[in-house]
Protein backbone atom coordinates (compact mmCIF):
# COMPACT_ATOMS: atom_id res chain seq x y z
CA UNK A 1 0.00 0.00 0.00
CA UNK A 2 1.37 3.43 -0.73
CA UNK A 3 2.78 5.31 2.53
CA UNK A 4 0.92 8.06 1.71
CA UNK A 5 -2.66 7.10 0.99
CA UNK A 6 -3.87 7.62 4.30
CA UNK A 7 -2.52 11.45 3.66
CA UNK A 8 -4.70 11.21 0.35
CA UNK A 9 -7.67 10.12 1.98
CA UNK A 10 -8.00 14.12 3.91
CA UNK A 11 -6.85 16.06 0.99
CA UNK A 12 -10.10 16.99 0.32
CA UNK A 13 -10.61 17.85 4.06
CA UNK A 14 -7.49 19.37 4.07
CA UNK A 15 -8.05 21.49 1.30
CA UNK A 16 -11.13 22.45 2.79
CA UNK A 17 -9.57 23.56 6.15
CA UNK A 18 -11.78 21.52 7.80
CA UNK A 19 -9.76 18.58 9.61
CA UNK A 20 -8.30 18.81 12.84
CA UNK A 21 -5.40 20.36 14.09
CA UNK A 22 -3.41 16.75 14.53
CA UNK A 23 -4.03 15.59 11.52
CA UNK A 24 -3.68 18.73 9.40
CA UNK A 25 -0.23 19.35 11.36
CA UNK A 26 0.62 15.53 10.06
CA UNK A 27 0.30 16.85 6.74
CA UNK A 28 1.60 20.05 6.55
CA UNK A 29 4.63 18.00 7.72
CA UNK A 30 4.44 15.81 5.37
CA UNK A 31 4.00 18.29 2.34
CA UNK A 32 7.20 20.23 3.51
CA UNK A 33 9.18 17.01 2.19
CA UNK A 34 8.31 17.82 -1.19
CA UNK A 35 6.34 14.82 -1.58
CA UNK A 36 5.87 14.54 -5.40
CA UNK A 37 2.95 11.52 -5.42
CA UNK A 38 1.06 13.70 -1.87
CA UNK A 39 1.48 17.22 -4.17
CA UNK A 40 -0.51 15.19 -7.29
CA UNK A 41 -2.86 13.94 -4.75
CA UNK A 42 -3.36 17.21 -3.24
CA UNK A 43 -4.20 18.77 -6.79
CA UNK A 44 -6.68 16.38 -7.20
CA UNK A 45 -8.23 16.82 -4.39
CA UNK A 46 -8.66 20.73 -5.22
CA UNK A 47 -10.02 19.44 -8.05
CA UNK A 48 -12.40 16.89 -6.47
CA UNK A 49 -13.25 20.08 -4.47
CA UNK A 50 -13.68 22.57 -6.82
CA UNK A 51 -16.62 20.17 -9.24
CA UNK A 52 -18.37 19.49 -5.54
CA UNK A 53 -18.84 23.39 -4.97
CA UNK A 54 -19.73 24.04 -8.66
CA UNK A 55 -22.72 21.75 -7.33
CA UNK A 56 -24.51 24.03 -5.59
CA UNK A 57 -27.66 24.76 -6.98
CA UNK A 58 -27.73 27.27 -9.11
CA UNK A 59 -28.64 31.51 -8.19
CA UNK A 60 -29.17 34.25 -10.92
CA UNK A 61 -27.01 36.86 -9.04
CA UNK A 62 -28.80 40.32 -9.73
CA UNK A 63 -27.48 42.41 -12.19
CA UNK A 64 -25.76 45.19 -9.71
CA UNK A 65 -23.56 42.81 -8.06
CA UNK A 66 -21.49 43.05 -11.40
CA UNK A 67 -21.49 46.33 -11.41
CA UNK A 68 -20.10 46.29 -7.67
CA UNK A 69 -16.99 43.81 -8.16
CA UNK A 70 -16.08 45.81 -10.96
CA UNK A 71 -16.68 49.21 -8.85
CA UNK A 72 -14.91 47.25 -6.10
CA UNK A 73 -11.57 46.81 -8.21
CA UNK A 74 -12.20 50.16 -9.87
CA UNK A 75 -13.03 49.03 -12.93
CA UNK A 76 -16.45 51.57 -13.05
CA UNK A 77 -16.84 51.57 -17.12
CA UNK A 78 -20.17 50.48 -17.99
CA UNK A 79 -20.78 47.49 -19.26
CA UNK A 80 -22.32 47.30 -22.91
CA UNK A 81 -25.51 45.55 -21.55
CA UNK A 82 -25.72 48.77 -19.50
CA UNK A 83 -24.92 51.07 -21.92
CA UNK A 84 -27.41 48.83 -24.42
CA UNK A 85 -30.23 49.33 -21.42
CA UNK A 86 -29.47 53.38 -21.36
CA UNK A 87 -29.31 53.73 -24.96
CA UNK A 88 -32.75 51.95 -25.15
CA UNK A 89 -34.09 53.94 -22.56
CA UNK A 90 -32.81 57.38 -24.09
CA UNK A 91 -34.04 56.31 -27.26
CA UNK A 92 -37.90 55.79 -25.24
CA UNK A 93 -37.40 59.02 -23.82
CA UNK A 94 -36.47 60.77 -27.13
CA UNK A 95 -39.47 58.64 -28.81
CA UNK A 96 -41.52 59.49 -26.81
CA UNK A 97 -40.74 63.19 -27.17
CA UNK A 98 -41.19 63.03 -30.30
CA UNK A 99 -44.19 62.18 -29.96
CA UNK A 100 -45.46 64.52 -27.87
CA UNK A 101 -43.90 66.79 -29.92
CA UNK A 102 -45.51 65.16 -33.03
CA UNK A 103 -49.08 64.98 -31.31
CA UNK A 104 -48.52 68.80 -30.19
CA UNK A 105 -47.50 70.07 -33.27
CA UNK A 106 -50.43 67.72 -35.11
CA UNK A 107 -52.65 69.20 -32.94
CA UNK A 108 -51.53 73.16 -33.73
CA UNK A 109 -51.55 72.21 -36.94
CA UNK A 110 -55.08 71.33 -36.84
CA UNK A 111 -56.20 74.09 -34.91
CA UNK A 112 -54.25 76.69 -37.40
CA UNK A 113 -56.21 74.67 -40.26
CA UNK A 114 -59.67 75.10 -38.27
CA UNK A 115 -58.86 78.75 -37.92
CA UNK A 116 -57.76 79.61 -40.99
CA UNK A 117 -60.86 77.74 -42.28
CA UNK A 118 -63.33 79.83 -40.25
CA UNK A 119 -61.21 82.82 -41.00
CA UNK A 120 -61.32 81.61 -44.42
CA UNK A 121 -65.02 81.08 -44.46
CA UNK A 122 -65.87 84.79 -42.60
CA UNK A 123 -63.80 86.35 -45.40
CA UNK A 124 -65.72 84.43 -48.01
CA UNK A 125 -68.96 85.72 -46.22
CA UNK A 126 -68.17 88.91 -45.89
CA UNK A 127 -66.85 89.02 -49.82
CA UNK A 128 -70.24 87.63 -50.49
CA UNK A 129 -72.13 90.48 -48.51
CA UNK A 130 -70.13 92.83 -50.22
CA UNK A 131 -71.34 91.99 -53.34
CA UNK A 132 -74.96 92.30 -52.24
CA UNK A 133 -73.95 95.40 -50.85
CA UNK A 134 -72.26 96.43 -54.13
CA UNK A 135 -74.80 95.48 -56.53
CA UNK A 136 -77.34 98.26 -57.57
CA UNK A 137 -79.52 95.63 -58.21
CA UNK A 138 -79.78 94.52 -54.48
CA UNK A 139 -82.82 95.52 -52.75
CA UNK A 140 -82.57 96.65 -48.94
CA UNK A 141 -85.28 96.21 -46.67
CA UNK A 142 -85.02 97.37 -43.08
CA UNK A 143 -86.32 95.75 -39.74
CA UNK A 144 -86.67 96.62 -35.94
CA UNK A 145 -87.11 100.41 -36.73
CA UNK A 146 -89.54 102.03 -34.14
CA UNK A 147 -90.16 98.51 -32.22
CA UNK A 148 -89.65 98.67 -28.80
CA UNK A 149 -87.63 95.56 -28.72
CA UNK A 150 -84.58 94.64 -30.81
CA UNK A 151 -83.02 93.02 -32.90
CA UNK A 152 -82.89 95.55 -35.35
CA UNK A 153 -80.83 95.07 -38.86
CA UNK A 154 -81.26 95.02 -42.82
CA UNK A 155 -82.03 92.61 -45.51
CA UNK A 156 -80.64 92.38 -48.46
CA UNK A 157 -82.83 90.80 -51.60
CA UNK A 158 -80.90 89.90 -54.94
CA UNK A 159 -82.34 88.11 -57.79
CA UNK A 160 -79.52 85.77 -58.45
CA UNK A 161 -77.21 86.29 -54.89
CA UNK A 162 -80.09 85.18 -52.91
CA UNK A 163 -81.08 87.46 -49.18
CA UNK A 164 -78.32 89.03 -47.00
CA UNK A 165 -79.80 88.95 -42.93
CA UNK A 166 -78.01 91.70 -41.25
CA UNK A 167 -78.77 92.31 -37.39
CA UNK A 168 -77.62 93.21 -34.03
CA UNK A 169 -78.95 93.55 -30.93
CA UNK A 170 -80.12 90.14 -31.34
CA UNK A 171 -79.39 87.76 -28.46
CA UNK A 172 -77.70 84.22 -28.38
CA UNK A 173 -79.66 81.74 -29.06
CA UNK A 174 -81.05 79.60 -25.76
CA UNK A 175 -79.37 76.01 -25.39
CA UNK A 176 -80.41 73.72 -27.51
CA UNK A 177 -82.07 76.47 -29.64
CA UNK A 178 -80.99 78.28 -32.86
CA UNK A 179 -82.22 80.93 -35.39
CA UNK A 180 -83.85 79.44 -38.50
CA UNK A 181 -84.64 82.15 -41.35
CA UNK A 182 -87.60 81.99 -43.38
CA UNK A 183 -88.14 83.13 -46.81
CA UNK A 184 -91.88 83.97 -47.52
CA UNK A 185 -93.53 84.29 -51.08
CA UNK A 186 -96.63 86.64 -51.49
CA UNK A 187 -99.53 84.45 -50.17
CA UNK A 188 -97.66 81.27 -49.53
CA UNK A 189 -95.99 79.43 -46.43
CA UNK A 190 -92.34 80.12 -44.98
CA UNK A 191 -89.96 78.47 -46.60
CA UNK A 192 -86.65 77.07 -44.70
CA UNK A 193 -83.83 79.67 -45.83
CA UNK A 194 -80.96 78.27 -42.99
CA UNK A 195 -80.05 78.28 -39.86
CA UNK A 196 -77.40 80.90 -37.09
CA UNK A 197 -76.76 81.75 -34.38
CA UNK A 198 -75.26 85.40 -33.59
CA UNK A 199 -72.17 86.42 -32.38
CA UNK A 200 -70.93 87.69 -29.17
CA UNK A 201 -71.81 91.00 -29.37
CA UNK A 202 -75.10 90.24 -30.64
CA UNK A 203 -74.28 91.02 -33.92
CA UNK A 204 -75.77 88.47 -37.02
CA UNK A 205 -75.00 88.21 -40.41
CA UNK A 206 -76.70 84.68 -42.30
CA UNK A 207 -76.62 84.47 -46.13
CA UNK A 208 -79.25 82.60 -48.47
CA UNK A 209 -77.29 82.01 -51.73
CA UNK A 210 -79.21 81.42 -54.83
CA UNK A 211 -81.17 82.67 -57.51
CA UNK A 212 -84.57 84.16 -55.93
CA UNK A 213 -88.18 85.40 -57.53
CA UNK A 214 -88.01 88.67 -56.21
CA UNK A 215 -91.26 89.98 -57.36
CA UNK A 216 -93.33 86.84 -55.28
CA UNK A 217 -91.02 87.54 -52.58
CA UNK A 218 -93.35 88.41 -49.34
CA UNK A 219 -90.86 88.72 -46.54
CA UNK A 220 -88.04 87.44 -44.58
CA UNK A 221 -88.64 86.09 -41.17
CA UNK A 222 -86.43 84.99 -38.43
CA UNK A 223 -87.83 82.50 -35.71
CA UNK A 224 -86.29 81.11 -32.63
CA UNK A 225 -86.47 77.03 -33.98
CA UNK A 226 -84.70 73.82 -32.16
CA UNK A 227 -81.58 73.12 -32.77
CA UNK A 228 -81.35 70.70 -35.69
CA UNK A 229 -83.88 73.43 -37.23
CA UNK A 230 -87.83 73.31 -38.08
CA UNK A 231 -89.42 72.82 -41.60
CA UNK A 232 -91.99 75.29 -40.80
CA UNK A 233 -91.86 78.12 -38.24
CA UNK A 234 -93.18 77.00 -34.50
CA UNK A 235 -92.70 80.11 -33.08
CA UNK A 236 -93.54 84.02 -33.27
CA UNK A 237 -90.98 85.68 -35.26
CA UNK A 238 -88.35 87.66 -33.84
CA UNK A 239 -87.16 89.71 -37.31
CA UNK A 240 -90.08 90.35 -39.90
CA UNK A 241 -88.72 92.41 -43.01
CA UNK A 242 -91.51 92.60 -45.20
CA UNK A 243 -90.79 92.88 -49.36
CA UNK A 244 -94.56 93.53 -50.11
CA UNK A 245 -95.38 96.54 -51.82
CA UNK A 246 -91.56 97.80 -52.30
CA UNK B 1 -13.71 33.41 -31.85
CA UNK B 2 -12.88 32.74 -27.94
CA UNK B 3 -14.65 30.07 -26.26
CA UNK B 4 -15.75 32.73 -23.72
CA UNK B 5 -17.40 34.16 -26.83
CA UNK B 6 -19.44 31.21 -28.02
CA UNK B 7 -21.45 30.46 -24.64
CA UNK B 8 -22.25 33.74 -24.73
CA UNK B 9 -24.12 32.97 -27.66
CA UNK B 10 -25.85 30.53 -26.43
CA UNK B 11 -29.57 30.49 -24.86
CA UNK B 12 -28.88 31.43 -21.10
CA UNK B 13 -29.93 27.91 -19.59
CA UNK B 14 -28.09 26.17 -21.76
CA UNK B 15 -24.77 28.15 -21.42
CA UNK B 16 -25.23 28.03 -17.88
CA UNK B 17 -25.79 24.07 -17.97
CA UNK B 18 -22.37 24.27 -19.40
CA UNK B 19 -20.46 26.70 -17.36
CA UNK B 20 -21.80 24.97 -14.07
CA UNK B 21 -19.27 22.55 -15.00
CA UNK B 22 -16.47 24.08 -16.54
CA UNK B 23 -13.81 25.08 -14.13
CA UNK B 24 -11.20 25.66 -16.80
CA UNK B 25 -11.53 27.49 -19.71
CA UNK B 26 -8.67 27.00 -22.54
CA UNK B 27 -7.81 30.76 -22.73
CA UNK B 28 -7.98 31.08 -18.58
CA UNK B 29 -4.00 31.98 -19.35
CA UNK B 30 -4.72 34.65 -21.41
CA UNK B 31 -7.42 35.88 -19.07
CA UNK B 32 -5.10 35.56 -15.93
CA UNK B 33 -2.62 37.71 -18.10
CA UNK B 34 -5.22 40.25 -18.71
CA UNK B 35 -6.05 40.78 -15.04
CA UNK B 36 -1.84 40.84 -14.38
CA UNK B 37 -1.89 43.99 -16.66
CA UNK B 38 -5.09 45.60 -15.54
CA UNK B 39 -6.93 45.36 -18.46
CA UNK B 40 -10.14 46.61 -17.65
CA UNK B 41 -12.36 44.23 -19.06
CA UNK B 42 -10.40 41.38 -17.89
CA UNK B 43 -12.39 41.75 -14.57
CA UNK B 44 -15.56 41.85 -16.63
CA UNK B 45 -14.68 38.93 -18.29
CA UNK B 46 -13.61 37.10 -14.88
CA UNK B 47 -17.01 37.27 -13.66
CA UNK B 48 -18.88 37.17 -16.92
CA UNK B 49 -17.07 33.30 -16.27
CA UNK B 50 -17.23 32.49 -12.83
CA UNK B 51 -19.43 34.91 -11.33
CA UNK B 52 -22.72 32.78 -11.25
CA UNK B 53 -21.09 30.18 -9.76
CA UNK B 54 -19.52 31.95 -6.91
CA UNK B 55 -22.91 33.71 -6.04
CA UNK B 56 -24.52 30.34 -6.19
CA UNK B 57 -22.11 28.86 -4.13
CA UNK B 58 -21.73 31.68 -1.63
CA UNK B 59 -25.61 31.80 -1.20
CA UNK B 60 -25.66 28.05 -0.53
CA UNK B 61 -23.31 28.53 2.56
CA UNK B 62 -24.75 31.52 4.05
CA UNK B 63 -28.31 31.75 2.90
CA UNK B 64 -28.63 35.49 2.40
CA UNK B 65 -29.03 37.65 -0.11
CA UNK B 66 -27.18 40.41 1.35
CA UNK B 67 -24.16 39.33 2.68
CA UNK B 68 -23.26 36.70 -0.57
CA UNK B 69 -23.69 39.74 -2.19
CA UNK B 70 -20.84 41.38 -0.70
CA UNK B 71 -19.16 38.32 -0.18
CA UNK B 72 -18.49 38.12 -4.18
CA UNK B 73 -17.19 41.48 -4.04
CA UNK B 74 -15.06 40.43 -1.35
CA UNK B 75 -13.96 37.41 -3.44
CA UNK B 76 -13.69 39.11 -6.65
CA UNK B 77 -11.72 42.18 -4.98
CA UNK B 78 -9.29 39.10 -3.35
CA UNK B 79 -8.65 37.40 -6.97
CA UNK B 80 -7.81 41.03 -8.32
CA UNK B 81 -5.35 41.80 -5.71
CA UNK B 82 -3.49 38.74 -5.52
CA UNK B 83 -3.78 37.59 -9.27
CA UNK B 84 -0.06 38.63 -9.79
CA UNK B 85 0.93 35.46 -7.78
CA UNK B 86 -1.08 33.29 -10.15
CA UNK B 87 0.80 30.90 -12.62
CA UNK B 88 -0.95 31.82 -16.04
CA UNK B 89 0.55 29.37 -18.16
CA UNK B 90 -0.48 26.30 -15.51
CA UNK B 91 -2.92 28.01 -13.40
CA UNK B 92 -6.80 27.38 -13.53
CA UNK B 93 -8.95 29.96 -12.48
CA UNK B 94 -12.14 28.12 -11.79
CA UNK B 95 -10.95 26.10 -8.63
CA UNK B 96 -9.00 29.42 -7.18
CA UNK B 97 -12.10 31.74 -7.96
CA UNK B 98 -14.74 29.36 -5.94
CA UNK B 99 -11.90 27.85 -3.18
CA UNK B 100 -11.63 32.09 -2.57
CA UNK B 101 -15.59 32.28 -2.58
CA UNK B 102 -16.29 29.27 -0.47
CA UNK B 103 -13.75 30.53 1.96
CA UNK B 104 -14.88 33.84 1.89
CA UNK B 105 -18.62 32.24 3.01
CA UNK B 106 -17.04 29.99 5.36
CA UNK B 107 -15.20 32.69 7.41
CA UNK B 108 -18.72 34.99 7.65
CA UNK B 109 -20.52 31.93 8.99
CA UNK B 110 -18.09 31.68 11.54
CA UNK B 111 -17.44 35.16 11.90
CA UNK B 112 -21.06 35.30 12.62
CA UNK B 113 -21.19 32.21 14.63
CA UNK B 114 -18.52 33.61 16.78
CA UNK B 115 -16.12 31.10 16.14
CA UNK B 116 -13.52 33.63 14.41
CA UNK B 117 -9.98 32.51 15.01
CA UNK B 118 -7.05 30.93 13.78
CA UNK B 119 -8.92 29.33 11.03
CA UNK B 120 -9.51 32.21 9.09
CA UNK B 121 -5.51 32.21 8.62
CA UNK B 122 -6.07 28.44 7.49
CA UNK B 123 -8.41 29.38 4.69
CA UNK B 124 -6.23 32.21 3.70
CA UNK B 125 -3.00 30.10 3.76
CA UNK B 126 -5.19 27.14 1.46
CA UNK B 127 -6.33 30.01 -1.37
CA UNK B 128 -2.84 31.34 -1.93
CA UNK B 129 -3.21 31.23 -6.33
CA UNK B 130 0.04 28.65 -6.18
CA UNK B 131 -1.62 26.12 -5.02
CA UNK B 132 -3.63 26.17 -8.35
CA UNK B 133 -1.54 25.64 -11.06
CA UNK B 134 -0.60 22.21 -12.47
CA UNK B 135 -3.50 20.60 -12.50
CA UNK B 136 -3.81 17.39 -14.91
CA UNK B 137 -5.31 17.93 -18.28
CA UNK B 138 -8.01 15.94 -17.22
CA UNK B 139 -9.25 16.83 -13.86
CA UNK B 140 -11.46 19.32 -15.09
CA UNK B 141 -13.58 18.08 -17.45
CA UNK B 142 -16.69 18.23 -18.18
CA UNK B 143 -16.94 14.48 -18.10
CA UNK B 144 -15.14 14.12 -14.83
CA UNK B 145 -17.76 16.55 -13.48
CA UNK B 146 -20.68 14.48 -14.41
CA UNK B 147 -19.24 11.53 -13.45
CA UNK B 148 -18.85 13.16 -9.92
CA UNK B 149 -22.02 14.88 -9.99
CA UNK B 150 -23.79 11.05 -10.59
CA UNK B 151 -21.68 9.73 -8.04
CA UNK B 152 -22.45 12.30 -5.60
CA UNK B 153 -26.07 11.36 -6.12
CA UNK B 154 -25.07 7.72 -5.27
CA UNK B 155 -24.07 8.24 -1.98
CA UNK B 156 -26.32 6.81 1.54
CA UNK B 157 -28.05 10.50 3.65
CA UNK B 158 -25.70 10.07 5.92
CA UNK B 159 -22.89 10.45 3.44
CA UNK B 160 -23.95 13.07 1.63
CA UNK B 161 -24.61 14.97 4.76
CA UNK B 162 -21.64 14.61 6.11
CA UNK B 163 -19.80 16.47 2.76
CA UNK B 164 -22.30 18.72 2.89
CA UNK B 165 -21.28 19.83 6.57
CA UNK B 166 -17.91 19.75 5.57
CA UNK B 167 -18.03 21.84 1.87
CA UNK B 168 -20.97 24.31 2.92
CA UNK B 169 -20.87 24.76 6.64
CA UNK B 170 -16.64 24.29 7.00
CA UNK B 171 -17.30 21.80 9.79
CA UNK B 172 -14.65 19.80 11.12
CA UNK B 173 -15.20 15.75 11.47
CA UNK B 174 -15.45 16.74 15.37
CA UNK B 175 -18.24 19.34 15.13
CA UNK B 176 -20.10 17.15 12.74
CA UNK B 177 -20.29 14.80 15.53
CA UNK B 178 -21.26 17.27 17.67
CA UNK B 179 -23.65 18.85 15.41
CA UNK B 180 -24.91 15.26 14.19
CA UNK B 181 -25.06 13.99 17.87
CA UNK B 182 -22.86 10.75 16.95
CA UNK B 183 -19.76 9.22 18.03
CA UNK B 184 -16.76 10.98 15.98
CA UNK B 185 -15.57 7.50 14.72
CA UNK B 186 -19.00 7.34 13.01
CA UNK B 187 -18.66 10.42 11.89
CA UNK B 188 -15.19 9.77 10.40
CA UNK B 189 -16.16 6.49 8.45
CA UNK B 190 -19.33 8.63 7.13
CA UNK B 191 -16.95 10.81 5.29
CA UNK B 192 -14.50 8.79 4.84
CA UNK B 193 -16.53 6.40 2.54
CA UNK B 194 -18.49 9.13 0.99
CA UNK B 195 -15.09 10.34 -0.22
CA UNK B 196 -13.63 6.86 -1.32
CA UNK B 197 -16.87 6.11 -3.31
CA UNK B 198 -16.49 9.88 -5.07
CA UNK B 199 -13.00 8.57 -5.57
CA UNK B 200 -13.74 5.16 -6.70
CA UNK B 201 -16.45 6.58 -9.05
CA UNK B 202 -13.88 8.94 -11.11
CA UNK B 203 -11.29 6.07 -11.16
CA UNK B 204 -13.38 3.76 -12.48
CA UNK B 205 -14.93 5.61 -14.81
CA UNK B 206 -11.34 6.48 -15.94
CA UNK B 207 -10.13 3.06 -16.58
CA UNK B 208 -13.20 1.97 -18.45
Amino acid sequence: MNPCQDFHDDFELYALGVLDPEQKAEIDAHLRTGCATCEAALKDALAVNAILMSMAPDVVPPARVKRRVLAGVGVQRMSWSWLATLAAASMLVVALWLSVQERSRAAELAQARHTLLQVSSQRDRLLQALSFLDDPSTVPVSFGKGQPLPPRGNVFVHSKLGVLLIASNLPPAQAGKTYEMWVIPKGGSPRPAGLFQSEGGGTAMHILSGPLDVGTLGAVAVTLEPEAGSPAPTSTPIIVAALAGL
Amino acid sequence: MRPFMLWKLLPVGLSYALLQVALRFKDDGGLAKRLKDRDPRAMSDLYDRYGRLAYSLIYRVVRNTGAAEDLVQETFLRVWNRVQSFDETRGALGPWVLTVARNRAIDYLRSVDGKMSAGALELDRLETPGMFSSFDDGALTLDRARILKKAFEKLTPTQRQVIELAYYEGLSQTEMAERMNQPLGTVKTWVRSALKALRDDLAGEALA
